[in-house]
């Protein structure tokens, strides 16, 4: 179980994360939700030890998360907003070249992984094409192939529906609840109601570093009567939404 | 007839072996320029402490005159025991001056690397040094390439200074039949078309290099 008691960061005196507390067990998903810039990232780039919290405990499986380590150890995998895939490297080697340079796995059976994923994520055929030419959805399929290769407990994903064709959400989510099956611990940061409501999950509402309120999935819309704070955060979350598009 | 053809087919045997003086002095130097530039490179694009030597050493490089330099190493070198034959001390006088702008050149193209694709290295356990040689420096290549390209021609160029110090490269060969024969139309012309021959082989052999390192960034 993932357990974050009372993690707090400040970026040049602004509190992002103020006192963050969750439980996360494995084969659960934990979606965070909230508009941009309340520090949803923030905490997913922590456990990934792209950031370094200013207070705060990780616990793994009832011992402390040494940070420092975590890449490392391959105790957590990220799924980034923008995917961040290796351009220099095609589809396969994406997938080889991590597991082949930071585990003790040989090259032969890293190829041997990277041909499963691929074929079980649907880029068999795309083996030696380069990155920048897959689709959206290929690619945010690759960047999961490539996190899951690496067999860590913990999956986060930034933002997964944002860079791509809404019409993509259902297979994104589909993609997501099939790493909650298979036992991992999944976070999701996103400000894609329609996602958060189609995963199996918690939802965290997200305020200003905080979390507000926490409702399982499927009481999001259909539920309200016991979740009172699911309206306010709802009209509060469409009002900033409509005013960043009028904005724009 | 300005240029005396006659004249010109037979100097070319003394040309073609200044050339070859020539290309080697710029292969060697280019050889130094990035053995010595690339490194530098790297640091100068990250906050260690050593980049304020090498911006020193840039500094001084690109401040003051190739010529200066070595004519300084020609003078100097030999006064604190340093001895060199004409042609190496070209070589490592030109070969320097290049690292100096090899590596602004790689540091503007490490700067350039997408943030988001170190940051993924990161998270997937790569180390730092696995993450400069698998994933930074061959961006950084790939977005300086035509710079660094442009550098290896010019070092063509620059290799004509050897001569200044004595190294029988092919200004220098010029020089030398220009003595014999008064024809200075015809022996300049030589020697510039041989230059232009050379680079723009070079620029040609460049682009079709250019086109295969880049072929992972166009749609397929």
């Amino acid at each position: 179980m993932l357990k974050i008691n009372k993690l707090c960061k400040k970026f040049n005196g602004k509190i992002v994360l103020d006192s963050i507390s969750l439980n996360v067990k494995p084969g659960t998903i934990a979606v965070l939700l909230g508009p941009s810039g309340v520090g949803k990232s923030t905490l997913l780039r922590i456990l990934n030890n792209l950031e370094i919290p200013d207070s705060g405990t990780i616990m793994l499986d009832g011992q402390a998360l040494d940070l420092k380590i975590v890449n490392r150890s391959h105790i957590v995998g990220m799924v980034f907003q923008q995917f961040n895939l290796f351009e220099n490297l095609t589809v396969e080697d994406n997938i080889i070249l991590p597991l082949e340079k930071t585990t003790n796995i040989s090259h032969e059976e890293a190829v041997k992984i990277a041909r499963l994923l691929l074929e079980h994520y649907g880029l068999a055929d795309k083996a030696s094409s380069y990155p920048a030419s897959l689709s959206g959805g290929q690619k945010q399929r690759l960047a999961i192939a490539r996190a899951v290769a690496l067999k860590p407990k913990i999956i986060c994903f930034d933002e997964p529906t944002s860079a791509l064709d809404p019409l993509l959400t259902n297979h994104v989510a589909a993609s997501i609840q099939e790493l909650a099956h298979k036992q991992f611990i999944v976070l999701v940061a996103t400000h894609d109601t329609t996602l958060a409501q189609r995963l199996q999950s918690t939802i965290y509402l997200m305020k200003s570093g905080s979390i507000i309120a926490s409702v399982d999935s499927k009481d999001f819309y259909t539920n309200r009567a016991n979740y009172p704070e699911v309206d306010q955060f709802l009209a509060g979350f469409a009002q900033e939404v409509d005013g960043k598009n009028n904005l724009r | 007839m300005i240029i005396d053809f006659a004249l010109l087919f037979s100097l070319l045997p003394a040309f073609a072996k200044g050339l070859s003086v020539s290309l080697s002095i710029a292969t060697l130097s280019c050889c130094i320029g990035v053995f010595v530039g690339v490194p530098f490179g790297v640091i100068t694009a990250y906050k260690s402490l050593l980049r304020y030597p090498v911006a020193l050493y840039v500094l001084v490089i690109r401040g003051t005159p190739m010529l200066i330099q070595i004519f300084f190493a020609l003078y100097c070198l030999p006064t604190l025991g340093i001895h060199f034959a004409p042609f190496w001390l070209a070589v490592c006088a030109i070969g320097l001056n290049s690292a100096a702008y090899v590596s602004q050149i790689i540091r503007s193209g490490i700067q350039a690397v997408n943030r988001g694709m170190l940051e993924a290295a990161q998270a997937l356990g790569f180390s730092w040094w696995q993450t400069i040689w698998y994933f930074v420096l061959p961006h950084a290549i790939r977005i300086t390439f035509p710079a660094i390209g442009n550098e290896f021609i010019n070092l063509i160029k620059d290799s004509s200074l050897a001569s200044t110090i004595g190294v029988m490269e092919l200004t220098r060969t010029g020089q030398l039949k220009m003595a014999g024969s008064y024809d200075l139309i015809t022996i300049w012309a030589g020697v510039g078309a041989c230059y232009l021959i050379v680079t723009s082989l070079l620029s040609f052999v460049l682009y079709i290099f250019e086109k295969r390192i880049n072929a992972h960034v166009e749609n397929k």
